[in-house]
């Protein structure tokens, strides 16, 4: 069930950067995007090696519609690589619950926060990094980052808002 | 061996990591490599016929806009038609129908997805091999020059746009016929640099930069933008010029693929300047 859940949300979140999120143009370097929100939301117990797995597909489909070549597909794999450490190293102090999901609802806003910023940062980061590609434009990467930072976790925080019902009570 | 297998283990997350972004890595670089990234963009017919089906939803958003350009244009048009003219000499006026021959098919085509934000900038088209569109081809709005066709599907293509770092559009400056080469710098869609020009040429601001026709690509004389900063580069006799786009990038839907019957002669021929050389 909910291996179904999780497949349903990649293709969702997939089609959602692909249709809507890639078609937007704000301008300013802001490129808000919500698949990397596919791989933070992965199961807890989900093996490294198929989290980048899975990343990599997800980035490769985003990559299709964008015409990007594997631009995604990296930034994603070094997403989910650097996944597992920055749970570790914010968990909670009697480790993770796996019967639990990776979501604001679940370990609280504080926590979705801290972990989904620095993945985002990093994932924009490396995104814009391998664009450029030029050290002259090192302050188009670090504008383009932090200003598309921002929009991506204010996207994230919005679908947990709206998205993810509070959990029954026990 | 045992060795090995133990390394390999603790390692594995790590190995993983590396072959994905390899594999990555290695699609993102070899851009230029036309085989191996054929398969990899967006007119490949699943994800086309989904961005068809978004444009089919969105596109009636903008058909007001599109409605005064077309009658803008249609209005040009009929400025043409010979009912419009008198003869004002009969015996004089010569008909040059057969003098000119045609050399230059226009393709029409609806943007179905584009981007403008990045350094390397894509866009689809929905026209394929199906309607005549080849790699190579020159695309065009009705304002200026906005793309080179790159990779081709039965219905569809994918378009390098103008604003691509190694476009290498050749262009001259309209008044002088000094010509240099449409290079993009990856800084602001609604600019594209114009290099190779050399700083004896006198040139102002707001002249006109319009296609060579080199190379067949384009028709000579598509207007490509007008001429917005002009600096002399440090320690090279050169202009740094930058040309402001006639086709705002950011709000291309229509453009035309730009056929050129006579493209095979020209290729033809061009190929024979190294043995003639010999």
């Amino acid at each position: 069930m909910k291996t179904i859940l999780n497949i349903f949300r990649i293709i969702l979140l997939i089609l959602a950067q692909g249709l809507i999120f890639g078609q937007l143009s704000f301008g300013y370097g802001i490129h808000p995007m919500v698949y990397p929100l596919a791989i933070v939301l992965l199961p807890f117990n989900a093996k490294p090696v198929w989290l980048m797995v899975i990343a990599f597909f997800i980035g490769m489909s985003v990559d299709f519609f964008m015409n990007t070549f594997g631009l995604h597909a990296s930034a994603a794999v070094l997403v989910a690589f650097l996944r597992p450490s920055i749970y570790r190293a914010f968990s909670p102090r009697d480790d993770y619950d796996i019967q639990k999901e990776p979501t604001a609802k679940e370990l609280g806003y504080s926590w979705f926060l801290k972990v989904s910023s620095i993945l985002i940062v990093v994932h924009h980061f490396w995104f814009f990094l391998l664009e450029y590609l030029k050290v002259s434009a090192w302050k188009e990467i670090i504008i383009n980052t932090l200003l598309s930072s921002i929009a991506t976790l204010i996207i994230f925080i919005l679908i947990q808002v709206f998205f993810f019902k509070k959990p029954k009570s026990e | 061996m045992r060795k090995l297998t133990a390394f390999l283990r603790r390692f594995r997350v790590f190995l993983v990591f590396l072959i994905l972004q390899i594999l990555a890595l290695s699609t993102y670089f070899s851009i230029m490599s036309y085989p191996r990234t054929r398969f990899f963009n967006s007119s490949s017919s699943i994800v086309a016929r989904m961005l068809t089906w978004e444009r089919n939803v969105t596109k009636y958003l903008y058909l007001d806009q599109e409605n005064v350009r077309l009658q803008e244009v249609n209005a040009e048009l009929e400025r043409l038609l010979p009912s419009n003219y008198i003869p004002i000499d009969t015996n004089v006026s010569i008909i040059n129908d057969t003098v000119r021959k045609l050399t230059f098919e226009r393709i029409p085509a609806t943007v179905i997805n584009s981007s403008h934000a990045f350094t390397n900038n894509y866009f689809t088209i929905n026209a394929g091999t199906e309607k005549g569109v080849e790699r190579k081809m020159g695309v065009i709005s009705n304002e200026g020059v906005v793309g080179i066709v790159y990779d081709v599907s039965k219905h569809y293509a994918v378009v390098k746009s103008i604003l691509t770092e190694d476009i290498n559009i050749s262009a001259i400056i309209s008044n002088s016929n000094a010509y240099g080469l449409i290079k993009y710098s990856g800084e602001d869609p609604r600019n594209v640099n114009l290099t190779g020009i050399s700083n004896d040429i006198k040139i102002e601001d707001g002249i006109g930069v319009v296609t060579r026709g080199s190379g067949g690509y384009f028709p000579q004389g598509i207007p490509i933008g007008t001429v917005e900063k002009l600096e002399p580069i440090e320690g090279k006799p050169m202009w740094d010029i930058t040309v402001k786009l006639a086709q705002d990038m950011r709000s291309l839907r229509y453009v035309y693929v730009v056929k050129n019957l006579l493209q095979y002669e020209i290729d033809e021929l061009e190929n024979n300047i190294q043995e003639l050389k010999n």
